[in-house]
């Protein structure tokens, strides 16, 4: 193809708008990020450099690590619900059940549906007085525990975090499913001649044959955690009080309810170094089982 | 079958249908309440609907602006994804069947959007298009939503072109066909069942797309469903009734779309996720 004149002309006109559009609205931003993050501005008046002042205020707030525990929350309680979750399923729905189809469908169905519409749902679930679940609750006589599930500072992360998995759940169940059916089928025979069978086989053989989608998996689930944001803007709107926000939804109100777009940069410059670190932390944990 | 395996499938059922009833019982506890009117629902919110009332649909329809925000998501939805499948394959075949000095380079620069998280450039992007007085408006939109899907639909595109044989061109070049010609009547028609996976993807993330247009979009007029679902339920807090009958005719034609092409979104979604 080189032979044909005007390649080079034709190379860069094809590429240029993918690249103008890409490079111009995912990529320089991030740089512009860093930028507004050292700069005192309110998006109105002249923009003021004053180093790393944003992040020693960020650091001393704290709502700020509020949120950075809510995180935390969601991310343990993400990996705890999603991870083993989806395996268990992923391994039930791979000794070809009749079935198997319809389950496998519907565990699917929260992923494809927006997140909107997820928080939208669950809060008509945990509403205190028309709710779902407190309605539930009176049926069966448990009239006693009935929470005002988003409202009750005891309760609320929990139930963020249990639609959260609701979600997800069924994500990983489909990636684990891929990789065990990805086994060939020599290493479940031999297995079978070693004596290996049940929980044996699916503890000693099973499990570490899928150990990298594992590990992709649980990285999956962590950059997400540090993502959440339609979720809780909707449920709770970060409240009561600051008591459900996560580092997002403090980005949010800092950088679009008040008007402090510096500070708002710099907590997103903050939650992709936070996230930088967890997952290379994981990343060199999960590498060095396996040496 | 032996025994134990008896056992073990009872106990898997068991837990399989748990599940299952989990995932559809907040669903369908929705759609059939939003068939009841508000005192059928306040005394008994688990019974079947007397009757099939479907005038909380007729007045979600009005009252949410639900064809508003329908016609809104549909344009915005399918203008990224012409543009984000357009652009892509374009960039993909280049990537894919031309060697040239910044190749690798530029896919790997690609390759890096799948490791943006979109938070990071929220900021900055609204000030952009404040910049350009872009802002509410529904190009402000399709721009970020087309910058940030180039990245999947490009490596699922290039892989697809880069198995296509060496000499697939060739014929195109003996009879004179353009570069751009050989793009358009070889290239492309073959790379149909890859484009419909990008397709189908682009297709739903915008569709459900929430934080951009929250911040982008400012009048009622514009707003996506998403944008507008969220807005009109955090209004209309007073009849939960009325609520269920707007979400239950987002969610129907979500969930048919989802029962039609769900083996390409499973397999689309997962690879979507595997590879960030």
């Amino acid at each position: 193809m080189q032979t044909l004149r005007g390649t080079k002309l034709a190379i860069f006109i094809g590429l240029f708008p993918a690249l103008l559009i890409y490079l111009g609205i995912a990529i320089v931003p991030i740089g512009m990020s860093l930028y507004y993050s050292v700069m005192d501005w309110n998006g109105i008046g002249s923009m003021k450099f004053i180093g790393l002042d944003n992040f020693v205020k960020i650091l001393g707030d704290d709502t700020f690590w509020l949120s950075v525990q809510n995180n935390v929350i969601i991310m343990v309680t993400g990996l705890i619900g999603q991870i083993p979750l989806g395996l268990l399923l992923a391994l039930l729905l791979n000794r070809g059940l009749k079935g198997s189809g319809f389950f496998r469908t519907v565990g699917f169905m929260p992923v494809v549906i927006s997140s909107v519409m997820v928080s939208l749902i669950w809060g008509m679930v945990y509403n205190t007085e028309y709710g779902m679940l407190n309605n539930l609750l009176g049926l069966i006589g448990l009239d006693g525990w009935k929470q005002n599930w988003l409202g009750d500072v005891r309760w609320s992360m929990l139930s963020i975090s249990i639609a959260y998995i609701w979600q997800n759940c069924g994500l990983y169940m489909v990636i684990f499913l891929a990789a065990l059916q990805n086994i060939p089928d020599e290493v479940n025979e031999a297995a079978e001649l070693d004596g290996a069978t049940g929980l044996k086989r699916t503890f000693r053989i099973t499990i570490p044959m899928i150990r990298s989608t594992l590990l992709v998996g649980v990285v999956y689930s962590i950059s997400n955690s540090f993502r959440v944001f339609d979720l809780i803007q909707i449920l709770t709107g970060g409240g009561p009080a600051h008591q459900t926000e996560v580092m997002t939804i403090h980005m949010y109100n800092s950088a679009f309810m008040n008007m402090r777009y510096g500070y708002g940069s710099a907590v997103s410059i903050l939650i992709l170094l936070f996230s930088l670190v967890v997952i290379s932390v994981v990343n060199r944990l999960g590498r060095d089982k396996d040496a | 079958m032996n025994k134990k395996s008896a056992g073990f499938r009872i106990l898997a059922y068991t837990f399989l249908s748990l599940f299952a009833m989990m995932n559809i019982v907040p669903l369908f506890w929705m759609v059939v309440n939003s068939f009841k009117n508000e005192q059928e629902y306040a005394a008994d919110p688990f019974s079947f609907p007397e009757a099939l009332h479907f005038s909380n649909y007729a007045e979600a329809w009005k009252v949410a602006n639900m064809n508003v925000y329908f016609l809104n998501s549909l344009f915005v939805t399918f203008a990224s994804l012409i543009v984000t499948v357009f652009f892509g394959a374009l960039a993909s075949y280049f990537l894919s069947r031309f060697q040239f000095k910044l190749r690798g380079i530029t896919y790997g620069v690609f390759l890096l959007g799948m490791l943006v998280p979109i938070h990071a450039t929220l900021i900055p992007i609204f000030l952009i298009m404040q910049k350009l007085h872009l802002l509410d408006t529904h190009l402000s939109l399709i721009l970020p939503y087309t910058a940030f899907h180039l990245s999947l639909t490009i490596i699922i595109l290039e892989g697809f072109m880069r198995g296509f044989p060496k000499d697939l061109e060739e014929s195109g070049v003996m009879d004179g066909a353009g570069i751009f010609r050989i793009f358009w009547s070889i290239i492309l028609p073959i790379t149909r069942p890859a484009m419909a996976t990008v397709v189908i993807l682009n297709f739903i993330y915008n569709w459900n797309e929430y934080l951009f247009a929250l911040v982008l979009i400012s009048s009622s007029a514009l707003k996506t469903l998403p944008l507008g679902l969220a807005n009109f339920v955090g209004i209309e807090t007073a009849s939960l009734t009325l609520q269920m009958a707007a979400l239950t005719m987002a969610l129907i034609p979500i969930i048919i779309f989802y029962l039609l092409l769900q083996k390409q979104l499973v397999t689309g979604m997962t690879a979507g996720a595997v590879k960030g």
